[in-house]
């Protein structure tokens, strides 16, 4: 378990004539002990009212699982403490809890919400599950699976809106249903099988909407997706070392990484090229309409972009401060990063005198404290492991 | 026949000083300069460095260094440069 890296992602669409999702989605990675709690709550109904039961079920559940004693108990103890409503006599919220431990075991606990999908090798693993009865003597029952987690498994689990998706309409007179879902995303892993649990989970959510009439979500669609692979790398140079004479050693660092290779910045790329003897080529019509520098590319870089202002507005994006845009060399630079786990920053701090310009039209920050801030939200905001380096 | 190389500085000081709106190069030509032209992007020409070099934004025009370019002077220059016709 140690060596894997957890990749845990989730996507939502809210029910469309809401302003609020109804579902609620927690996750909890504790570093440095290697667990992560995962909880998908389903609220009744949907708006305000269900956003409210299931952040409230989500959390206790959350408050529960990170106790370090059995949650099974405490999986009564919320299913009996949730009512069931007077009208309807149903659940005022499901939920699953996803709990995996440090020596590659994982506990998943159920109620309501569907059954969740095993994926080993492309192909969906059954998983026995205990199961418990409510002890109001109702229709709920709490489902209780355990197993040990394989390199490049996945957890896929969702809400009652991906199941029933498409619900009455011909070509889905049930919905989409488990076995339906199931096959879908056994067929993606099967097509790509580097899959991103980002991606993937984005796929389920989209493709469970385009099954609703009129592309109208009915209920809330959530898709949360927990994938165990051996590490991605990726580095990111920035900047000019800060001695000359490093240049080479800098530039061989870049050549030898074992994974993906990532420079911002002009100068830092003309160093790169000049020490490895390669062409640069600018492409400068892609992204004409941007409001960003163009990339380039250069054989043995995944990716080439300008420094400053782009950094700035990746590090907007991963804060999430900044709009959607569309695509440009800031959007391609944030993708390459979040489909990494472990970052390598390396940072040349030399300071271009250039930039100090009071007559620039904007502030530029300085790099370091910049790549900091990205570090920081990589590591807060999206569970990646990351290193600096300065030269 | 060569074309004239026009290479468009697109690190940040260019880019912030101008060189964004240098990269509509191609909208202004007409169609018989346009023939004579290629436009290409530098990542970064490495001359907003030392102030001998001028003011950013910077564009090579053939081996001709523009400083403080515009669309207006990166044309005249072209001109310049361009063949007589007969």
């Amino acid at each position: 378990m140690k060596s894997l890296f957890t990749e845990v992602e989730f996507h939502q669409i809210r029910k469309a004539s809401e302003n609020t999702l109804g579902d609620a989605f927690m996750v909890n990675k504790d570093s440095s002990e290697q667990r992560l709690i995962a909880v998908l709550a389903d609220g009744l109904g949907s708006g305000v009212k269900a956003n409210i039961l299931a952040n409230m079920t989500a959390r206790m559940a959350m408050k529960f699982a990170e106790t370090d004693t059995d949650f099974t108990h405490y999986a009564k103890v919320i299913m009996d403490a949730l009512p069931v409503c007077q009208v309807r006599r149903i659940a005022y919220a499901t939920f699953t809890v996803v709990d995996c431990r440090p020596d590659g075991s994982v506990q998943i606990v159920e109620q309501g919400n569907p059954p969740f999908i095993l994926l080993r090798g492309g192909q969906q693993v059954k998983v026995p599950a205990c199961e418990y009865d409510s002890a109001r003597n109702d229709y709920r029952k709490l489902r209780v699976y355990r197993f040990h987690i394989q390199p490049e498994d996945r957890i896929v689990f969702f809400s009652d809106g991906v199941t029933e998706s498409g619900m009455g309409t011909a070509g889905y007179p049930l919905g989409w249903r488990i076995t339906g879902c199931a096959d879908y995303v056994a067929n993606r892993v099967q097509a790509e099988p580097q899959i991103s649990a980002r991606n993937l989970a984005r796929l389920v959510t989209r493709t469970a909407l385009q099954k609703e009439p009129d592309r109208k979500a009915y209920d809330d669609i959530s898709c949360g997706v927990i994938y165990f692979r051996t590490p991605r790398r990726t580095l990111l140079a920035s900047g000019p070392p800060f001695a000359d004479n490093r240049d080479a050693d800098f530039a061989e660092r870049i050549r030898s990484f074992d994974g993906t290779r990532i420079v911002s910045g002009g100068t830092t790329a003309d160093i790169v090229a000049r020490e490895l003897g390669r062409d640069i080529h600018t492409d400068l019509f892609r992204f004409k309409r941007s409001s960003l520098p163009p990339i380039s590319t250069m054989e043995g870089i995944d990716l080439i972009t300008e420094g400053i202002l782009t950094l700035t507005e990746t590090l907007r994006q991963l804060e999430g401060s900044s709009a959607r845009a569309s695509e440009n060399a800031a959007t391609l630079l944030r993708d390459r990063l979040l489909d990494s786990d472990v970052i390598h920053l390396l940072i040349g701090t030399r300071i271009n005198h250039a930039h100090q310009d009071p007559n620039l039209p904007v502030e530029l920050e300085i790099r370091r404290s910049l790549m900091r801030r990205i570090a920081t939200a990589l590591e807060d905001r999206y569970f990646k492991e990351v290193n600096l380096e300065f030269i | 026949m060569k074309k004239i190389n026009v290479s468009i500085c697109t690190g940040t000081t260019c880019y912030l000083m101008g060189g964004a709106h240098l990269l509509t190069f191609d909208e202004v030509l007409d169609p018989v300069t346009a023939e004579h032209v290629e436009i290409s992007g530098a990542h970064c020409l490495g001359l907003c460095g030392s102030e001998a070099h001028g003011k950013a934004p910077f564009v090579k025009v053939d081996d001709h260094i523009i400083a403080d370019a515009t669309l207006m002077k990166v044309l005249d220059k072209v001109r310049d440069l361009m063949p007589e016709e007969d």
